[in-house]
């Protein structure tokens, strides 16, 4: 608006100069960038408007959407709880710590980031499963993941738990050694130096890293479909009864994609807020 | 590099009368013989047949939603009824009839015979209840309570067991392939040559075992109308059913 009053001004004050000095409003990037985000926007503000009708309450309240949103919290808490103790070592042995080989052990853990979901089910069937690698030893100790809980956990866990060590490397890495060191000097063991400096310093990463872990999981579909099963109430998690339903009564697909779509916006908005107050200014 | 394209263009929008391209959607325990059956037709009549296979409802529900195919074949008549009453096919032809069977994995001796079905911790795989070969199952089960052979409360038995619903009838039978589930409920025609070294089949008694038509027609919205009919008359010839028996199927009844 500003822009094209100031345009205009200048235009009846130095016709011929100004012609050639302001920047002529930009026709094709706008052109394609505004499709662009249309296209983006778009099947974002029809799935809510669709979800978001007059009965939405009720669908939400209905068991098969019930029992999907228990399912997803239920399964992706766990994946969070076993990132948080099995994950946060792996990355402050690999921010701290330099060995041989550490670069190619580092890019390969990223790989499950990278790898079709659906890839990740197949080789966690060949390695879990019953007739996997570890499929019979597993059965000796009575151990049966094949269409359990346990199943979707793991599935989530594999394709999600890379995001969590990603940012909790970048966190352990970017706290300051000298204040470990200080600690330490007055008298702290390595495991407070770890509960009371590191990890409070390394939180907000920590954090985030979590965040997305869960947004991750929660979205999780190709791995879990093909190792763990589709069963309402079980291991039909958000993703498995929107797929589900689609082909019966549309509704709870409706409702639980608009469901998705308000959760994936409040990570967006966490995230975003997270990374304002790391770094004040940006 | 404009005319190029536009040449390009022309050529795709006229085509030869004669050589058309089909989109066939057929319900998932169709996959080995259509595609049979389409190379088939293709060699004789010059056409580009290409196959979606997936579960009927599905099919449906994506037809529903406006998708672009000249020939819908369901596996029952419920997932291509209302598609009738909502004028977007022509009412369905029978064209064959399948059965169902009980398979396991070959090397799990956990189920052997029907009633093994209901005992406790047996991990069974069905399909959804709105895949047709779900629905029959269910069908099934029933027809088996009313029997009273193994029991009034056999079926809430079975169905406790129960430990995945599979959104179409191969996925069913995958899951008895890599071994995961003791047992599965899918029909005769898939226990296919590729599938039959990894399992054992637990026969059903006829008079438990239910009849599934499946219906085929043309759809409205076919850009190609005279060829995807052509294609469901060769689906109907001596020639189309010779294979879809090779592969299992029954002449409709």
């Amino acid at each position: 608006m500003s822009w094209g009053l100031t345009r205009k001004r200048e235009a009846s004050l130095e016709p011929a100069r100004s012609a050639v000095r302001r920047p002529r409003l930009p026709v094709m990037p706008l052109l394609l960038g505004g499709v662009m985000t249309l296209f983006l926007l778009l099947p974002i503000l029809v799935v809510l408007g669709r979800g978001l009708s007059a009965d939405f309450l009720s669908t939400l309240l209905s068991p098969v959407v019930m029992d999907a949103l228990r399912v997803s919290l239920w399964t992706t808490l766990t994946t969070l709880g076993l990132t948080v103790l099995f994950v946060t070592p792996v990355a402050y042995l690999l921010a701290r710590f330099d060995f041989p080989g550490k670069a190619v052990l580092d890019t390969l853990l990223d790989l499950p980031i990278v790898l079709p979901p659906v890839v990740a089910g197949v080789g966690l069937l060949l390695t879990f499963g019953r007739n996997g690698l570890l499929g019979p030893p597993l059965e000796l100790a009575g151990i049966s993941l094949a269409f359990s809980p346990a199943a979707v956990v793991l599935a989530q866990l594999f394709t999600s738990a890379p995001f969590y060590l990603r940012t909790a490397k970048a966190g352990f890495m970017a706290v300051d050694r000298e204040v470990e060191q200080a600690a330490r000097t007055d008298g702290a063991d390595g495991l407070r130096v770890f509960r009371f400096i590191t990890w409070p310093l390394a939180f907000p990463f920590l954090l985030e890293g979590l965040v997305l872990t869960w947004a991750r999981a929660l979205g999780e579909f190709g791995a879990t479909i093909l190792f763990a099963g589709s069963l309402q109430g079980r291991t039909r998690t958000i993703t498995l009864a929107i797929y589900s339903a689609l082909e019966s009564d549309l509704a709870p697909a409706l409702v639980l994609s608009a469901v998705m779509v308000l959760l994936a916006f409040a990570v967006l908005l966490f995230v975003r807020g997270l990374a304002m107050r790391r770094r004040p200014g940006l | 590099m404009t005319r190029t394209l536009l040449f390009t263009a022309l050529l795709l929008t006229t085509g030869s009368a004669s050589a058309a391209n089909l989109t066939v959607f057929a319900a998932a325990s169709l996959t080995d013989a259509f595609t049979e059956l389409g190379k088939a037709f293709d060699a004789k009549t010059g056409n580009k047949t290409a196959f979606q296979f997936a579960g009927s409802q599905a099919l449906r529900t994506q037809l529903e939603n406006g998708a672009r195919a000249d020939v819908y074949a369901s596996a029952n008549t419920a997932q291509y009824t209302p598609l009738v009453d909502q004028n977007l096919v022509a009412p369905g032809q029978a064209f064959v009839s399948n059965k169902l069977t009980v398979i396991a994995p070959r090397n799990n001796p956990r189920v052997t015979r029907l009633p093994d079905l209901a005992v406790p911790g047996v991990k069974l795989v069905i399909a959804d209840k709105n895949v047709p070969v779900g629905d029959y199952t269910r069908r099934m089960l029933t027809a088996i309570d009313k029997s009273g052979t193994y029991g009034k409360d056999f079926s809430a038995r079975v169905l406790k067991n129960v430990v995945s619903e599979e959104p179409n009838v191969r996925q069913v039978a995958l899951k008895v392939q890599l071994g995961e589930a003791d047992a599965a409920v899918v029909y005769v025609t898939d226990v296919t040559p590729a599938l039959k070294p990894s399992v054992r089949v637990i026969a059903l008694p006829t008079r438990f075992n239910q009849s599934a038509r499946y219906p085929i027609g043309v759809l409205k919205g076919s850009a190609n109308p005279e060829a995807a009919q052509a294609f469901v008359q060769y689906v109907l010839s001596p020639g189309g059913q010779q294979i879809l028996k090779k592969w299992g199927f029954q002449a409709p009844r």
